[in-house]
């Protein structure tokens, strides 16, 4: 056991001198993905509705990323990612509209989908540490949301939708400009993602997803922590969703919709790797692709969301990079083993 | 006001029986069915489908119920088999999860062979009036269903030798285990009986409004608002939950207007678990 104290440490940092290694470590993997994802508008720039699916891929890469947070730190199935996605969307897209700046209105959006997303973790965490409430009030909230948009038209526009015009003429129009704010929103959370986990909360997450009751039993709140996964993966996903908002300069009823968003980011997370940094990133390029190539199939594309949600967790349930992670160390570990059986 | 909380009886015993298919599975295994008003709208597009294809309704009823059964002993056969292997929380998650697939699934299947089918049945007849209210035949009838069904599970589950097993594994499947009762079976026959109840619902249901193919994520949550208000695996806490909130939302919708009604069952849902994380009538430990 360690001492309460030292828990506070980053992962791997066992002396001082070994800060700056692990530090590198820890961030390098993000930095390559950045640089490579940043070459992609070279190939593409000129179809712009190439661009516009890339640019959804990222947001999608977004959503997953926050979603991990939630589902993959602390284990809390959060059926309702379109919908925080929404709220943070729709007010960020009303509030603009009535005068505010979109740079005030963006984070205001966040912030509400971080207050709902923590209120719906406590709601489901406060009694039990069951997954299954947490399962039901998400869902439920999902509906909820959803008869929102479509009832109160005055601030939504119903199904018609909302236009949003505090995007235009800035950074968010054209193609190239907003694909590398979106590139930019990926690699902050994903650096957001890894200090969390280096952080105390990392620690505290791990615990309790490894084994509830010991982390609760070792002095680790598992209730507090859960809220605290479910605050920050909300806000997230809020403020991924406003600037979708502010980009397309159009939502509606569809935009954050259950089918079309939480099905996607759950089989992009799970296929890349629940639990892992990278993990969404992956998935997203893939089923973006995926659905690139799917394009004439409409609803026969949902039909393989589904099989390829039974397919991943009854066969595949830990993703592909902790595969190839697995599949790496074991690698390592091999010659290692062989140099020190060739020392006895 | 009379008319309204009517009304909201009519709902809410559908909503019931809703509930009762969700809850008793979950209660035997643990698995909390996230396809189940998909498999309400299975059931109810292949009788639509029969009666397009002008058979009477008494064919296309049982064919399709029988039809929706199957589709749930197949998926308890085959899917739920690795489920059931597991214990505890990665069991509620995983099966929680397959389901969620399964509901994809036939949701995209449908939506993509048959946009625009529905199913409503439509019962000649005058207006009954009920205390002094003239309610429509079709939501009686509908009603009656849900009553009977109720009913025939409550005697199923007090006096037959299979449903006092099914209650006992749901108390305690180790216990019934040694008991000589094998949990597979019992859990098998009551995923297909849930499975019929749900096509039983988008019967009761359509003779009110219609079945749409696109509705089944709704009707899920319904069920599981239902169950969980109700208490998970008590079957007439499903029905006294639906009743309950069947009213409130039609009394809601008719005071505030429709948008609010989902809230408001979200809102009951949140303080049940708050409150009364076992349900109004629950008796898990």
């Amino acid at each position: 056991m360690t001492a309460p104290g030292q828990t506070s440490r980053p992962v791997g940092a066992r002396s001082p001198s070994w800060q700056a290694p692990s530090l590198l470590r820890g961030y390098a993997p993000i930095g390559a993905v950045a640089l490579l994802l940043a070459l992609v508008p070279i190939f593409f720039q000129n179809s712009p509705s190439r661009m516009t699916v890339i640019i959804v891929g990222m947001l999608f890469a977004a959503y997953a990323i926050s979603f991990n947070i939630i589902f993959g730190s602390t284990g809390q199935l959060f059926l309702c990612t379109g919908a925080l996605a929404g709220i943070g969307g729709f007010s960020s897209a009303i509030l603009s509209e009535r005068g505010v700046p979109m740079l005030v209105s963006i984070p205001l959006g966040g912030l509400l989908a971080a207050l709902v997303g923590g209120l719906l973790s406590w709601v489901a965490v406060r009694r039990s540490l069951d997954t299954i409430f947490t399962g039901v009030v998400t869902l439920a909230f999902s509906l909820s949301y959803d008869n929102l948009v479509l009832g109160r038209k005055d601030l939504t526009g119903g199904e018609t939708g909302l236009r949003v015009g505090a995007g235009s003429d800035t950074i968010l129009t054209d193609q190239v400009k907003p694909y590398y704010v979106f590139l930019a929103l990926v690699v902050a959370y994903l650096v957001l993602y890894r200090a969390i986990q280096r952080s105390h909360l990392g620690w505290a997450f791990r615990a309790l997803r490894d084994d509830e009751v010991a982390a609760e039993l070792a002095g680790v709140n598992v209730a507090r922590y859960r809220v605290y996964a479910g605050l920050i993966g909300s806000g997230m996903l809020g403020i991924a969703g406003a600037l979708f908002a502010h980009h397309r300069g159009f939502i509606g009823p569809t935009t954050y919709a259950f089918g079309d968003v939480d099905v996607r980011v759950l089989v992009m997370l799970t296929f890349g790797g629940v639990g892992s940094l990278l993990g969404p990133v992956l998935g997203a390029i893939v089923f973006t692709i995926l659905d690139e190539i799917l394009v004439g199939f409409n609803q026969l594309r949902i039909v393989l969301y589904g099989v390829t949600i039974v397919a991943l967790f009854l066969g595949f349930r830990r993703g592909v990079i902790p595969t190839l992670e697995t599949a790496r160390s074991k690698k390592r570990r091999t010659p290692a083993a062989s140099t020190k059986s060739a020392e006895d | 006001m009379t008319a309204v909380v009517l009304d909201g009886i009519v709902l809410g015993l559908q909503l019931g029986l809703l509930g009762v298919g969700l809850t008793l599975v979950y209660g035997l295994g643990g698995v909390l069915n996230l396809a189940h008003g998909q498999f309400a709208v299975l059931g109810a597009i292949v009788i639509a489908r029969m009666l397009d294809a002008s058979f009477s309704l008494w064919v296309a009823i049982p064919v399709g119920l029988v039809c929706i059964g199957l589709v749930g002993l197949l998926i308890d056969l085959t899917l739920m088999r690795p489920v059931y292997k597991l214990r505890g929380e990665e069991r509620v998650l995983l099966g929680l999860l397959l389901m969620l697939g399964v509901g994809t699934i036939i949701d995209g299947l449908l939506e993509w062979r048959y946009p625009i089918e529905a199913l409503s049945i439509r019962i000649s007849g005058d207006p009954v009036p009920i205390l002094g209210v003239s309610m429509r035949i079709g939501g009686l009838v509908g009603s009656g269903i849900a009553l009977v069904a109720g009913a025939a599970l409550f005697v199923f589950f007090r006096f037959s030798t299979f449903g006092r097993a099914t209650r006992s594994v749901i108390q305690d499947e180790e216990g019934a285990r040694l008991c000589g009762i094998n949990p597979a079976t019992v859990r098998t026959t009551i995923f297909a009986l849930s499975a019929v109840l749900a096509g039983l619902v988008a019967i009761a249901r359509a003779m009110t409004a219609p079945i749409v193919v696109t509705g089944g994520v709704r009707l899920t949550i319904l069920a599981l608002i239902v169950a969980v208000v109700g208490g998970l695996g008590s079957v007439s806490g499903a029905f006294l939950a639906g009743i309950l909130l069947g009213v409130v939302s039609t009394v809601s919708a008719f005071y505030i207007g429709s948008y609010i009604t989902s809230i408001i069952l979200l809102a009951t849902a949140a303080i049940t678990i708050v409150f009364r994380p076992s349900g109004l009538l629950g008796h898990r430990p």
